[in-house]
């Protein structure tokens, strides 16, 4: 029995757009009828939600793919997988022989997250961990870089909400999950009033040789096509296509029933099921195909995975299991439903994997209908065939379903004037140097990072808040350590989306390097505004060509390859109905690795008596800067990265505690320079004990200028006995230490041209910088 | 010798059951993951671990689902014959409401109540200290006085409604670990006691002393690479045992002494 088709041939522009509209369908009326063109006559409503998702910003990156491509770097001598699949795996190193690999993923969950902030933030884990685990990993850490609008604004009373709700919503997933969080970055400015973001990063473990490809596997012909979890409802249906338009107030309610419901219970038991049956697979020698159900659901899944093994595939939509009787085929198809995932599995295997699920974890009792069903098969034919209660729905050349669309975007330079604002200097340096602290952007993260289960799993070794990166020990009883960071100041970008984004990747790497590790890769969610607004895109543009030089140009060490994007994600449309785009945000993740963990290092001073070392002068680079902030302005001038010097800085520090010369170390970011010395002082616990002193006279700039500028650099603490070593290892790497003091005392001391300026307790400094985010948030 | 088997019992949403295995795996003792519909393999076993995490989504109450399982009336048979049973975070709510822990009764005594905490609401995640308070015994024989370990729960309050009960389990040796200062000053109030919990308890056992519920995670802090980087200074070797593996270890010697 022949299914009705929709006549998009033959409707007026006019009807077509209106049918369109009412189907809650985001394709154009042009797009529309390139679907009939492709598939040879008119397509049926569910061909149309079909395109209309994988057509759709979110799943093509049609206005961003050729752009990503032309400027990132994605490849190099340490990665595994670069960008093509659900997550990139870079090498850890070899192991008893055996090759291990990083899994890294990076994704965005913006839009969910402004409309309904917990689930929005917890779909966003429970996204981002599957796309971990189906690379055949364990998953064993999550990252959170969240914007947020200004807590002390108009919009004060939603922002605070927000950011509560997704912090909450983040434990609320991450924890029981028992995935570790072990790091992060929150930013707060009034761009964000009306689009949050909600960056979400995860680290997985997998050997070379175990690795599970999201693809049909050679050979698949007649493979069973399992659909595994939670019972298909209507939830998330439409998604994609709702992360690919402008938040609209009007819409609430329909946007509202796109975010998705999380289970991170049910995903729990998913993930040990599913841990259970990379192990029969391993030890039987199975190749399997698996992937995650994400964007567009089930169709999407099955026809990426069938399609980039080569193959067609047949689906009966009846066959999958649903949680309410009597939804449309389309619904079935493309919700996005959470705690769900596709396998491809040989016939004599598929028994393997319903036990593991139904029996042995018991899925169907654990959650109501949640279970695993073979649901259709892999075929040599290359279409993609979807059949519902025996009438085919879909059927369309499966090529065509999964190739996407392209825009080339128009852009254009924005006339943006951006002015250095006339100062006089603080009166009161104590004062000016705690406002900063407790600004909302620099104060201590705790309140934040109290709330998410850093420990679980037994792997960390550099926990949040005790220095720039976290550090696990992937490996239990193996030395090999890695090391992760998140970053990008967003005024940097609003002031020069070029030279921001080079920031960024700069300050991910140096944060990595603090802690010892070497920068082994990278990824970006790049969340900008609308790319349909040639001004937006031109921020994009430059976004992607800084991150871009940036990677070429800060070489992985040893080496002169790029530090390679292994995985990454676009958010475009974010901005307010009233028009008003964030600041542009490429968010970046930094990799780094450590031979032998015990050599990483923290933040905190570790002893009186020990000689602090600025790296990196200081210059008048204030825009942006969180001194700024206080003052209420913005400025212009903000710091700009010079490679080489910058490498060598790199370099250097991370020789430095490889040699275990530094005692501690800590870059040089929002707040600056005096910042960067208090929070050493202070400790990420707030319980320092040690107090430092330093001389200003290095500097030609005026004081406030030369302890609030944040050019890039790094404060290192060496013991007396080691200073010599350091001394000679900076100067052959071409780095120059500049001496700006000592440890010692209670207080902070600081001291321009034989007079104190500033003399400052520590409990003074902790009251101010432990209380700042907590009252922010209150 | 052959090693004691032990089982480490998961409930649907238990998470903590790698760091669990490798923390008794490096007491000496040979630990096997037994899921909560798979309770005939417990014969044959010489004790059991209820690893961390959530159970049955911790509808209810913390614990109170999986202390009807049937797994759990094995535990309770297994306690009742002297062999060590020990509940770790999740697994200390399920003995409390089981009753196996304190009272060795069919009722709970004691519940484990959200936290009250003046700095973060629910969830909260950090290192304390704990002092030894009981009596050497199954699970505390070879720790030392005073311990870094962290907390990771929304409900970790220890509260009974039946008055002078803390005071007297404290008399009788069954409050196992205290929250305390790095000095191992029992201090009230916030932070050194993290969630409000009655008379500052961390762990409480059975009268025997063979059962422990215990709300810190030992299994996360049995190397010395897992502690804060402040406490790792006053070890040698990353990768030796930290002191609260002495809880695995103890359970080892006890197993050792026959159970006595």
């Amino acid at each position: 029995m022949a299914v009705e088709t929709i006549p998009v041939t033959t409707y007026a522009e006019e009807e077509l757009r209106s049918f369109l509209r009412k189907n809650e369908l985001s394709l154009t009326t042009a797009e529309a009828r390139k679907v009939a063109e492709l598939i040879g006559r008119d397509p049926t409503l569910t061909e149309l939600h079909v395109f209309n998702i994988e057509w759709s910003e979110h799943c093509s990156y049609k206005s961003s793919r050729h752009l990503l491509k032309k400027h990132l770097p994605t490849q190099g001598s340490k990665v595994i997988q670069g960008p093509e699949e659900d997550a990139g795996i870079v090498e850890l190193g070899t192991i008893d022989g055996e090759k291990y690999g990083i899994v890294f993923a990076h994704e965005s969950h913006n839009h969910p997250s402004q409309i309904v902030p917990y689930e929005g933030a917890a779909t966003g884990i429970g996204g981002i961990t599957r796309d971990v685990l189906c690379m055949g990993a364990k998953v064993i850490a999550t990252a959170d870089p969240l914007r947020f609008g200004n807590p002390y604004g108009k919009n004060k009373n939603r922002v605070r909400y927000i950011a509560n709700a997704v912090v909450d919503g983040i434990a609320g997933y991450g924890n029981p999950l028992g995935v570790a969080n072990l790091a992060g970055d929150i930013s707060f400015n009034d761009s964000f009033d009306d689009n949050c973001l909600v960056n979400v990063v995860c680290l997985g473990l997998v050997k070379e040789k175990d690795v599970i490809h999201s693809k049909a596997p050679k050979d698949a012909e007649g493979f069973d096509i399992i659909v595994v979890g939670k019972a298909t409802d209507a939830s998330g249906f439409g998604g994609a296509a709702f992360a690919s338009v402008i938040l609209d107030d009007e819409q609430e309610q329909s946007n509202k029933s796109a975010v998705q419901v999380p289970d991170p219970f049910l995903k729990n038991m998913l993930f040990r099921a599913s841990y259970a049956v990379f192990e029969k697979a391993r030890n039987k020698g199975i190749t399997l195909g698996f992937k995650d159900m994400g964007a567009g659901g089930i169709m999407t899944s099955v026809a990426e995975m069938c399609e980039s093994g080569g193959y067609g595939a047949e689906i009966d939509l009846s066959k999958v299991h649903v949680s309410v009787p009597g939804l449309p085929a389309h619904v079935i198809a493309a919700a996005e439903t959470q705690e769900r995932f596709t396998w491809v599995s040989p016939k004599s295997f598929t028994p393997e994997i319903l036990k593991s699920y139904n029996e042995e974890f018991e899925l169907p009792c654990v959650a109501e209908g949640a279970c695993a069903r073979v649901v259709g098969k892999v075929t040599k034919a290359r279409d993609f065939v979807m059949t519902h209660n025996g009438e085919v729905v879909c059927h369309a050349p499966i090529d065509a379903v999964t190739s996407g669309i392209c825009y080339d975007r128009e852009v254009k330079k924005p006339q943006r004037r951006f002015a250095e604002p006339d100062l006089a200097e603080p009166a009161d340096y104590q004062q000016a140097i705690l406002a900063v602290l407790h600004h909302p952007n620099v104060a201590s993260r705790a309140k934040v990072y109290k709330h998410y289960d850093t420990e679980v799993q037994g792997l960390a070794i550099i926990r949040p808040g005790e220095a720039d990166a976290g550090v696990q020990a992937p490996i239990p009883g193996k030395k090999h350590g890695i090391a992760l960071s998140v970053d990008a100041n967003p005024l940097y970008t609003r002031i020069d989306p070029y030279m921001g984004a080079v920031n960024a990747v700069a300050e991910a790497m140096r944060n990595v390097a603090c802690v010892g590790a070497v920068p082994y890769a990278m990824t970006d969610c790049l969340n900008y505004g609308n790319p349909e607004d040639p001004f937006a895109m031109h921020d994009f543009v430059e976004g992607l060509k800084g991150i871009g030089d940036a990677a070429r140009n800060l070489y992985l060490k040893g080496t002169t390859e790029p530090v390679p994007f292994v995985s990454g994600n676009v958010s475009f449309y974010n901005e307010s109905a009233k028009g008003k785009a964030i600041d542009p945000s490429p968010i970046i993740a930094c990799l780094g690795v450590l031979a032998d963990y015990s050599k990483a290092i923290t933040m905190q001073f570790k002893g009186k008596g020990n000689i602090l070392y600025l790296l990196g002068e200081r210059k008048d680079e204030l825009g942006g800067s969180a001194y700024y902030q206080t003052l209420g302005e913005l400025g212009a001038k903000i710091p700009i990265i010079e490679f080489t010097k910058e490498r060598k800085r790199l370099y250097a520090v991370i020789d430095a505690i490889d040699a275990r010369l530094l005692a501690s170390c800590h870059d040089i970011s929002d707040g600056g320079m005096v910042t960067t010395v208090a929070e050493m002082a202070i400790g990420g616990e707030a319980d320092g004990r040690i107090g430092a002193e330093i001389d200003l006279s290095f500097s030609s700039l005026r004081a406030d200028k030369a302890l609030f500028s944040e050019s890039s650099g790094f404060v290192v603490e060496v013991s007396p006995d080691d200073e010599h070593a350091l001394l000679s290892l900076v100067e052959m790497q071409g780095a120059s230490p500049i001496r700006l003091g000592v440890t010692k005392g209670s207080s902070l001391r600081i001291i321009k041209r034989g007079d104190v300026i500033a003399d400052i307790t520590l409990e003074g400094m902790k009251q101010a910088w432990a209380t700042g985010l907590a009252e922010a948030l209150q | 010798m052959k090693k004691h088997r032990i089982a480490v019992i998961c409930f649907p949403g238990t998470n903590c059951e790698d760091e669990t295995m490798s923390a008794l795996a490096a007491g000496g003792l040979a630990a096997e993951l037994v899921r909560w519909n798979q309770p005939e393999r417990l014969s044959g076993m010489e004790g059991a671990v209820i690893a961390g995490g959530w159970s049955y989504e911790d509808r209810i109450r913390a614990g109170v689902i999986a202390a009807r399982d049937p797994i759990v009336a094995q535990l309770r048979s297994m306690a009742d014959a002297g062999k060590p049973v020990l509940g770790i975070c999740n697994g200390a709510q399920v003995l409390i409401e089981a009753g196996i822990v304190p009272l060795e009764t069919q009722d709970a005594a004691f519940a484990l109540a959200p936290n009250r905490n003046p700095f973060v609401a629910g969830y909260y995640c950090t290192w304390v200290c704990l002092r030894k308070a009981g009596k050497n015994g199954c699970f505390t024989a070879l720790v030392d006085e005073v311990i870094a370990i962290p907390i990771a729960h929304g409900e970790g309050r220890f509260v009974s409604s039946e008055k002078g009960l803390a005071e007297s389990l404290l008399k009788k040796g069954q409050v196992a670990f205290e929250y305390c200062d790095k000095e191992g000053n029992v201090a009230h109030g916030f932070p050194v006691n993290p969630n409000g919990s009655m008379a500052n308890i961390a762990a409480l056992t059975n009268e025997a002393g063979n059962a422990m519920a215990i709300m810190p995670h030992p299994e996360r802090a049995s190397f010395v690479r897992q502690l804060p980087s402040k406490e790792k200074g006053n070890f040698d070797a990353w990768g030796s045992a930290a002191p609260a593996q002495a809880i695995f270890s103890s359970m080892k010697q006890y197993l050792d002494q026959g159970c006595r």
